[in-house]
């Protein structure tokens, strides 16, 4: 078993440090995205001005879910590199690893978290009163369920990406344009960019049941004490229960089917 | 077969040399000289490519309905996406900040004409030129023998596979309209093109302008213009009148969002209160235009005496 774990953590140490092998200018990646999160908090600011308390959410909410989205937008949409490999062929090398497929992907991705969150995740957190922002959660609760949520909602996130990864296969389908429409729809849906509370309300309530909101939208609202965080466990668990077992269905009936060139 | 066997050391590194193009060179397929015939045969060449280039796309996408059926519906999904949130804030708030609903719809509607713009004539990378620089495929467009501003800007002519993105937004931008008390007039419609024609000039040379640090890290900086452009496009379809002053200077200045639709909108709708207003997208257009030409130049020279080391024989990065 910690052989095992050693192997996914080497995979894991790997991905984290291949950001840093040329030179410094990946930072300017991260210095456009803490514009970007400057931007929104100043949208938001002009948006709820003196409206007070909009479908449960005060400015101040919806400031911190916010700045917490940015924080934890690699974890909140979680994607590996799978679609990637399919399209330059390096499936091949993946397959022939002493390692599960669905493993050696997830430690890829924890690897290249454990870069960007030390980068900027954290010193965002730190500069947040900077910013006019608190990033604090709702209370200690709030804290601890927004963990386990977090958790959940990756869970949500990785199975979905499986799905899409065996739905790349089975259909045959341009990787590209999928990764496209994903990345679109899950901003959309999942509540990262526009908490679902504040879209008009039939279309919030609607999104609210996808399993894209259990990615984002869930744990932001028990962050900021701005859902029932029962109801919204539960649905995020409901989606892991459904979601897992159709990924692992759909891997093993596509991967025969896999065709990789390039490389 | 032929064709397919390696060069030897020998005739690659002559043809090499042959490729290597002299600083001067460089200059001059740069330099535009209004008066001269040369400018009239590359304008009468550029209408030419553009066609081949039409015709080019249009049997790409015949060859295969189900892939071109396939990019379409995405295309027009994530184009769909990409406003719907705005478009759903600016409906439940009856419009952002001084922003009405369909000021905001028209807003929407602009920027997604200029990344429909962009899409259609820079496809293939040329937008996000750092990908070819950081890759080595500059070389293919060196070796062609004609002016690389006359490549780069046929190369990624795509009318039909870049229609997507266009025609939705020119309908975003009529819906509103007949819903605004605006007074349409020839001149009018000639300050929206002359304005969405400027924005795409911004967009561009936003991203040539960092695309241009490839050339002198090429793996680090290899998608260094597709984050620069996403940047841009995530922030396009807000408006930005609620920023600080410090921070919409920066909008306009370092990071142009501003330019994208935000301001030129605001001047085409008479929200902002400069009599010239209408001319400013114009003129930082130029100015952007300018100052990332002399950039862009700068990494040529610097690309002329190093070449690129990821360049290999199948025009891939190494």
């Amino acid at each position: 078993m910690t052989k095992l774990l050693h192997k996914y953590w080497k995979t894991a140490a790997m991905a984290a440090s291949s950001y840093v092998g040329d030179s410094p200018l990946f930072l300017i990646d991260y210095l456009l995205r803490l514009l970007r999160v400057i931007v929104l908090l100043s949208i938001w600011r002009t948006i709820l001005a003196g409206k007070g308390t909009v479908s449960g959410m005060t400015l101040d909410a919806v400031l911190t879910y916010t700045l917490v989205a940015e924080v934890f937008a690699a974890q909140l949409s979680p994607r590996t590199t799978l679609d990637e490999v399919f399209w330059n062929g390096t499936i091949v090398g993946r397959l022939l690893q002493p390692l599960g497929i669905f493993g050696q992907f997830s430690a890829d991705m924890f690897g290249r978290w454990l870069f960007e969150f030390s980068v900027f995740s954290v010193p965002l957190l730190l500069f947040a009163p900077l910013l006019g922002v608190s990033a604090l959660p709702a209370g200690a609760g709030a804290a601890g369920l927004f963990v386990l949520s977090l958790a959940l909602a990756i869970s949500v996130g990785l199975a979905i990406e499986f799905v899409f990864g065996g739905l790349l296969v089975l259909l045959q389908l341009p990787h590209w344009a999928v990764s496209q429409v994903r990345g679109a729809i899950t901003t959309l849906l999942s509540g990262a960019i526009v908490p679902l509370a504040l879209l008009p309300q039939g279309v919030g309530a609607a999104f609210a049941w996808m399993p894209f909101a259990s990615m984002a939208s869930a744990p932001l609202q028990i962050y900021t004490g701005t859902g029932e965080p029962l109801e919204l466990l539960a649905l995020q668990v409901g989606w892991s229960i459904v979601l897992w077992p159709l990924a692992h269905w759909l891997w093993r009936v596509s991967r025969e089917r896999m065709v990789a060139y390039g490389g | 077969m032929a064709g397919n066997v390696e060069p030897g050391t020998d005739q690659r590194r002559r043809t090499n040399d042959e490729r290597a193009i002299p600083q001067n060179k460089h200059r001059s397929s740069f330099i535009v000289r209004p008066s001269s015939p040369i400018l009239r045969r590359n304008i009468w060449r550029l209408l030419r490519l553009w066609k081949l280039y039409a015709l080019l796309d249009f049997t790409f996408l015949l060859a295969d309905l189900k892939l071109a059926l396939t990019w379409y519906i995405s295309d027009g999904i994530v184009n769909l996406a990409s406003v719907t949130a705005t478009l759903l804030l600016a409906d439940r708030f009856a419009g952002i900040g001084a922003w009405g609903r369909y000021e905001v719809v028209f807003l929407l509607g602009y920027a997604t004409v200029v990344s429909g713009l962009m899409n259609m004539f820079f496809g293939y990378n040329v937008l996000t030129i750092s990908r070819r620089l950081g890759r080595g495929q500059l070389d293919h467009t060196l070796i062609q023998p004609q002016p690389i501003w006359l490549s780069l800007l046929t190369e990624g002519f795509m009318p039909f596979s870049g229609s997507p993105m266009l025609l939705p937004g020119i309908a975003l931008l009529v819906w509103s309209a007949s819903r605004l008390s605006l007074a349409i007039t020839p001149g009018w419609l000639a300050l929206l093109a002359l304005n969405l024609a400027a924005s795409s000039v911004v967009v561009l040379a936003f991203s040539f302008l960092w695309g241009s640090l490839a050339f002198w890290a090429p793996r680090a900086a290899e998608e260094i213009s597709s984050s620069s452009i996403r940047l841009l496009y995530q922030l396009k379809g807000f408006p930005l009148d609620g920023l600080g002053s410090l921070l919409l200077s920066g909008m306009l200045t370092v990071l142009p969002v501003g330019f994208v639709a935000w301001y030129p909108c605001r001047a085409l709708l008479g929200l902002d209160p400069l009599a010239w207003s209408r001319w400013i997208t114009p003129l930082a257009a130029l100015s952007f235009a300018i100052v990332t030409s002399w950039i862009f130049r700068k990494g040529m020279r610097y690309y002329g005496s190093t070449g690129s080391q990821r360049y290999s024989s199948l025009g891939h990065r190494g």
